[in-house]
């Protein structure tokens, strides 16, 4: 199977020759495709610390799975489609495959999916910090369960 | 939307739909998160993004005055439409997309009370159109200093102890965070607020449906409690302009202050400048407070 980098180049790829319209269509499109948050999730909210802080919005992540399966769970809420999206990359190039694989990822792929123009340098932050909280939850997960 | 001092300036979401058609208005969204817009947005609305279309990229301002005729023109808008602006967040970019336009002299403007919140609330239609008029022509004005204070008229309006306004949240304006709560560090190195300002958090203009609380209850906060004089000169600042742009629109326009300033630079300016004051703390300090003790000696020094 493919790494996550490798996944995740494929789904920066769809983004590469989009005008900005259609950029912010795909990452829609993206948006929509994110699961709702799984009913055992949502009494887990309340009782650990789970929202990420960095971003603009209400963001919550588990990174969760085994070694060889990682599993992140999010919940965006339904204003901010621009960070659900962002999520829902995220979580289809790591969900079941190696939770190894996380650290790897790149940290330019906002640059070569061309977001940082369209949205601007205070939003491009807050996507960055979700990227930086996946990688370091995993990291933390890995450690744990190692 | 009677007892408004301007309330001509206020449209309902009912007035919008009755003129999605009318080519004599334009109908502008600007919010926080712009793929909003591109998941729905009022049928023939276009789109005006803070951060991308309306701020210099290279220097820290907003965009030149050939820029803004440009971005009329692209989007049909003349000197004469009758531009309306809604938005996400109680319509505080629609707010400050608003006041952009007045700073570049635009005549018509209006906002939808309410924003995209009442308009899903009314049940009313949402559209994935992709929406594009025939270009206009737009000759914009000189930048109109009467509504922008840049930080060294803040300096002095502040030394001379005149109305400022903090419209931060209580920790921001207490100097205990230099962000909104949830939202990242913009890159203030100091906390606090402007000595003299008083906090009147944003929210407070607000219903909960994202429409401008009433005239009785904006003047009960503004008038009597807070004994702000509509004469007097008034400066609002918040962390990048953006909440602060409401609170100017509410006292200019719903209130009928005849002298405010917003103070764009706000927060990410004052909170990074060397020897400018600044206070701690709950209680606004600076001249006002300086005097009211009966101390010869100021408070605070610049």
């Amino acid at each position: 199977m493919e790494s996550i980098q490798q996944r995740l180049d494929e789904l920066i790829g769809e983004f590469a020759d989009l005008d900005a319209r259609e950029k912010l269509e795909l990452l829609v499109d993206f948006a929509h495709g994110l699961p709702p948050l799984p009913a055992e999730y949502e009494a887990r909210k309340a009782l650990e610390d789970r929202r990420v802080h960095e971003c603009q919005t209400s963001v919550f992540l588990w990174t969760e799975g085994t070694a060889d399966a990682a599993r992140l769970v999010a919940e965006v809420a339904a204003e901010a489609p621009t960070v659900k999206g962002f999520v829902a990359i995220l979580a289809d190039a790591i969900n079941g495959r190696p939770v190894a694989d996380v650290a790897a990822i790149s940290d330019d792929m906002l640059e070569r999916m061309g977001l940082a123009d369209v949205l601007g340098i205070l939003r491009t932050r807050g996507l960055r910090a979700i990227v930086a909280r996946v990688k370091r939850g995993f990291a933390n997960h890995a450690s744990a369960a190692g | 939307m009677p007892d408004y001092v301007h309330s001509e300036l206020l449209v309902s979401t009912e007035w919008v739909a009755e003129h999605l058609s009318d080519p004599t208005v334009r109908i502008v969204e600007s919010d926080e998160d712009r793929a909003l817009y591109t998941q729905g947005h009022i049928p023939g609305a276009v789109e005006i993004d803070w951060a991308v279309d309306l701020q210099n990229q290279t220097e820290r301002d907003y965009i030149d005055r050939a820029a803004f005729e440009k971005l009329c023109a692209e989007r049909g808008i003349s000197n004469d439409t009758t531009v309306v602006f809604y938005g996400d967040k109680n319509n505080w970019w629609a707010c400050y997309a608003f006041w952009v336009f007045k700073l570049y002299g635009h005549t018509n403007c209006r906002v939808m009370n309410g924003g995209r919140k009442r308009w899903e609330l009314d049940g009313r239609q949402w559209s994935t159109e992709r929406v594009s008029y025939a270009h206009s022509h737009y000759t914009a004005q000189e930048q109109d200093g009467s509504i922008r204070a840049l930080r060294d008229e803040v300096l002095k309006h502040q030394k001379a102890g005149k109305q400022l306004l903090d419209v931060r949240s209580p920790e921001e304006y207490r100097g205990e965070r230099m962000h909104m709560p949830d939202y990242p560090n913009e890159g203030a190195v100091r906390g606090g607020h402007i000595p003299g300002a008083v906090n009147v958090p944003w929210p407070m203009n607000c219903n909960d449906d994202g429409t401008f609380k009433s005239a009785k209850e904006l003047e009960k906060l503004y008038i009597k409690e807070l004994k702000m004089k509509r004469r007097s000169p008034t400066i609002a600042y918040c962390r990048i302009g953006e909440r602060s742009s409401l609170t100017w629109f509410v006292l200019t326009y719903l209130l009928g202050f005849g002298n405010v300033k917003n103070y764009d630079g706000s927060w990410l300016e004052w909170g990074n400048c060397v020897r400018v004051p600044i206070v701690k703390g709950a209680e606004p300090g600076g001249p006002a407070a300086a005097a009211a003790a009966g101390s010869s000696s100021p408070a605070v020094h610049a």
